[in-house]
C-alpha cells in the first residue's frame, strides 16, 4: 500500500536576493515498509523534502497524497492529526522536552492522542524496553548522553505506531559507535513493519536503507 | 500530560526566572492590592465611623463642615418633637465647644469639649474605665463614684490620652474654661469631676477630647447660648430605618438639614473622597500595566528561547491549543504564585501606609485609610486573572503561529 505519493513537488523560498528553490519537481512514491535514504550535498533540500513528505511545510506547487488523503486540501488542524497518528518524526538534535523524563516524553503525543492511561502506560512500557531504556524510564534528557536521547525520541516518534518515520540527520550529532546502534534500532523499526524515510550524510547509515536516492541542487537523481 | 502539567514542569525547570517573575509579580500585585484597598477604605472606615456612634440619622442646621454649621436653635425642643415620632427610637443633642484645660501644675492645653444631652447610652465613645455619662447627670449632678467627685460640677468622660498626659483618674477634677490658647478671657476655669476614661472615634491625633453632659457644656460660659446644637443624632426605629426618620424630621422641620449615614456617606464619596478614587484608579491601572509588560516579557523571552522545542512539538502532532493552553498555564502560574505572594505582602504594607496617613493632623484616629474587605481579594483576582491572560497572548501568538519548518531550518542551522 502506497503511504505517501508526492507528485512534482516543488518548493520556492522567496528571499530579498531572488527566490531559491530549494525542491524542483520531486516526484516519488513511498510503500509501506519501505526504508528510503536521502543523500546529497548541505543545502540539495533533503530537510525540505523531507518536511514536505511530513506535512510540516506546503508544497509551493505540485500535489502530495498521504494515505490516499490530498494533504494540500487538509486543514491546519487534520494535518497536524496526521503527524500526531501517522508520522513520527527523529530530529537531529532530538527536540525532547527537557522538564519531562523520558517516560513523560514518550507518553505525550499519546496522551495528545487521548489514548487511555492503561494503554498509554503499557505502550511507554514495551517502547522503553524496545530501545533499551527501561532502567532509564524517570531520567530527564539533561541525564542521558546523546544516544540514549535519540533512542528516546525514536520512542517517542513511535509512540502512535506510526505508518511513516521521517529522521532528519538522525546520527549527525552522534560518534561513530552510538550512531551504529541507532542505526541498528532504525532496520528493527523497519523491520518490524513501519515504513522509514532518512536524510542523512552518513554513508553506511544509507547504505542499510532499501533505497537510496540521491538529491542535487534540489532534484532527485540516480545514485 | 496536561497543559498545566507542562506549565508546572517548565516554571519548575526555569528556577531562576520563574523566582524573578513570581518576585516581580509579588511587589507589582501587592501595589494594586493597596491601590484597591485605598479605593473604598476610607468610605468603609468613614462609614464605619459615623455608624458606630449608634445613630443613624444628622439633623443640622445649615450644610457644610461642621465648624461653619449654623447652630440648630430650640434644640430640646426639637428633640422632644422629633423623639415622639413614630420612627424614632432615640434623639442626642449635641454641641461641640473648643476650651482651655489647666492642670494641677498649671499647664494649660486645648480641648475640645463635646456636650449630648443625657438619656442616651449611645456615643462616639467606647468607655474603658468608670462610668459613663446618663440621664442621672442630667438631673442630678450629686450622683457619683466615689467620695472625691464634687457634688456640684458637671460631670465629664476624658479620652485615654488625657487621662494618661495629665495623670486623671475618675474622682479627679479638671479646670475648664471656654476658648483657645492665646485668647485673652475673663471667664473663670470650672470643675469638672472625671468619672470615666473612654476612646472617642472621632478624635483626631493629638487631640484631647472630653465629653460632659448639656448643662456641663452651658455651664462653660456666660456667652454660650443655652438651647443650640451643633447636631441633633437621632437613632431610628429598626422597623421603621432610617430612610422613614429622615422624611418624617424633614416633614417635621422642614427648614433644617435632614441625612441618614448613608447619605453623609454618599455625600463623602462624591466630595471629599473623589481624589482617593481617582489616585488609586490611576496607580493601579498602572500597576496592571506593569504587571503584563512583565510577564509578556519574561514570557516572550522564554518563548523565543524555546522556538526549536515548541516547533518540534508541533511537527509531532501537538495541536496548536495545547501549546497555548501551556503559555496560557505558565502565565496564570506566574500571576497566581506572585498574587498570592501579594496578598500577606500587600496587607503588610498596607498597614505600614496606612500608621503613616494616619499621623496626618486633624484626621480622627478611627479613620483608616486602607481598610481589608473580601471585595478587595475577588477584585484583586480577577484582575490578575485578567492580567494573566493578556500577558499571554502575544507570547502565544508568537507560539501558534510559529512556521513549524522554518523555524527548524533556522534552530538546525543555529
Amino acid at each position: 500500500m502506497t503511504i505517501v505519493d508526492a507528485r512534482k513537488l516543488r518548493r520556492v523560498f522567496p528571499m530579498p536576493a531572488g527566490p531559491i528553490e530549494a525542491v524542483r519537481d520531486v516526484s516519488m512514491s513511498i510503500a509501506g515498509g519501505e526504508y528510503v535514504a536521502i543523500t546529497g550535498p548541505s543545502g540539495c533540500g533533503k530537510s525540505t523534502l523531507l518536511q514536505l513528505l511530513g506535512c510540516v511545510d506546503t508544497a509551493t506547487s505540485g500535489s502530495l497524497s498521504f494515505e490516499g488523503r490530498d494533504i494540500g486540501r487538509l486543514s491546519e488542524i487534520e494535518r497536524t492529526r496526521i503527524r500526531l497518528l501517522r508520522i513520527g518524526f527523529v530530529f537531529q538534535r532530538f527536540f525532547l522536552l527537557p522538564m519531562l523524563t523520558a517516560w513523560e516524553n514518550i507518553e505525550l503525543p499519546q496522551a495528545e492522542a487521548r489514548i487511555p492511561a492503561r494503554a498509554r502506560i503499557a505502550r511507554t512500557r514495551e517502547l522503553l524496553e524496545y530501545v533499551g531504556l527501561a532502567e532509564r524510564a524517570n531520567h530527564l534528557p539533561s541525564q542521558l548522553s546523546g544516544g540514549e536521547m535519540q533512542r528516546v525520541a525514536i520512542a517517542r516518534a513511535l509512540a502512535n505506531r506510526p505508518a511513516l518515520l521521517l529522521a532528519d540527520e538522525p546520527t549527525g550529532e552522534l560518534d561513530d559507535e552510538t550512531g551504529e546502534q541507532v542505526a541498528a534500532l532504525f532496520d528493527r523499526v523497519n523491520r518490524d513493519g513501519t515504513a522509514i524515510v532518512l536524510v542523512t550524510h552518513n554513508g553506511p547509515l544509507a547504505a542499510r536503507a532499501s533505497v537510496r536516492l540521491v538529491m542535487k541542487s534540489g532534484m532527485v537523481v540516480p545514485a | 500530560m496536561t497543559g498545566f502539567a507542562l506549565a508546572r514542569r517548565t516554571a519548575a525547570r526555569y528556577k531562576t526566572r520563574t523566582t524573578l517573575a513570581v518576585a516581580g509579580v509579588a511587589i507589582i500585585a501587592a501595589l494594586n492590592f493597596d491601590m484597591l484597598l485605598l479605593s473604598r477604605g476610607l468610605l468603609i472606615s468613614f462609614a464605619d465611623m459615623i455608624d458606630s456612634a449608634g445613630f443613624d440619622v444628622r439633623v443640622t442646621g445649615s450644610t457644610g463642615l461642621p465648624a461653619l454649621r449654623i447652630p440648630v436653635a430650640g434644640a430640646a425642643r426639637l428633640a422632644d418633637d422629633i423623639r415622639r415620632l413614630p420612627e424614632v427610637d432615640d434623639v442626642a443633642i449635641v454641641r461641640f465647644e473648643p476650651a482651655l484645660l489647666r492642670a494641677a501644675d498649671g499647664r494649660e492645653r486645648q480641648i475640645s469639649l463635646v456636650g449630648t444631652s443625657g438619656g442616651s447610652t449611645r456615643g462616639g465613645w467606647t468607655l474603658l474605665r468608670g462610668r459613663d455619662i446618663d440621664s442621672r447627670d442630667s438631673r442630678d449632678s450629686s450622683n457619683s463614684i466615689d467620695s472625691n467627685e464634687s457634688a456640684d460640677s458637671p460631670p465629664a468622660v476624658i479620652t485615654r490620652r488625657l487621662a494618661a498626659d495629665f495623670g486623671l483618674e475618675p474622682g479627679s477634677v479638671l479646670r475648664v474654661r471656654a476658648g483657645v490658647p492665646g485668647e485673652r478671657s475673663v471667664l473663670p476655669f470650672l470643675s469638672y469631676r472625671v468619672i470615666g476614661v473612654a476612646n472617642f472615634s472621632f478624635e483626631a491625633a493629638g487631640e484631647y477630647t472630653v465629653a460632659t453632659t448639656l448643662e456641663g457644656s452651658r455651664a462653660l460660659g456666660e456667652g454660650n447660648p443655652g438651647d443650640e446644637a451643633d447636631v441633633v443624632l437621632v437613632a431610628s426605629k429598626p422597623e421603621a430605618g432610617s430612610d422613614a426618620a429622615v422624611a418624617a424630621i424633614a416633614r417635621l422641620r422642614p427648614d433644617l438639614h435632614v441625612y441618614s449615614n448613608q447619605e453623609v456617606v454618599e455625600q463623602f464619596n462624591r466630595n471629599g473622597f473623589a481624589y482617593f478614587r481617582q489616585i488609586s484608579l490611576v496607580l493601579s491601572t498602572t500597576t496592571a500595566v506593569f504587571t503584563v509588560l512583565l510577564v509578556a516579557t519574561l514570557l516572550t523571552v522564554s518563548v523565543n528561547q524555546r522556538l526549536g522545542e515548541i516547533a518540534a512539538l508541533r511537527a509531532i502532532g501537538i495541536s496548536r491549543r495545547h501549546v497555548a493552553g501551556m503559555l496560557l498555564w505558565e502565565s496564570a502560574l506566574l500571576v497566581g504564585l506572585g498574587g498570592a505572594i501579594a496578598l500577606p505582602l500587600g496587607g503588610a504594607l498596607a498597614i505600614g501606609l496606612d500608621h503613616i496617613l494616619r499621623r496626618m493632623p486633624g484626621l480622627p484616629e478611627q479613620l483608616h485609610f486602607f481598610v481589608f474587605e473580601p471585595r478587595a481579594v475577588v477584585l484583586h483576582a480577577a484582575l490578575l486573572a485578567a492580567t494573566g491572560v493578556v500577558a499571554a497572548l502575544y507570547p502565544v501568538r508568537i507560539a501558534v503561529t510559529l512556521p513549524i519548518a522554518a523555524t527548524m531550518r533556522r534552530e538546525l542551522g543555529s
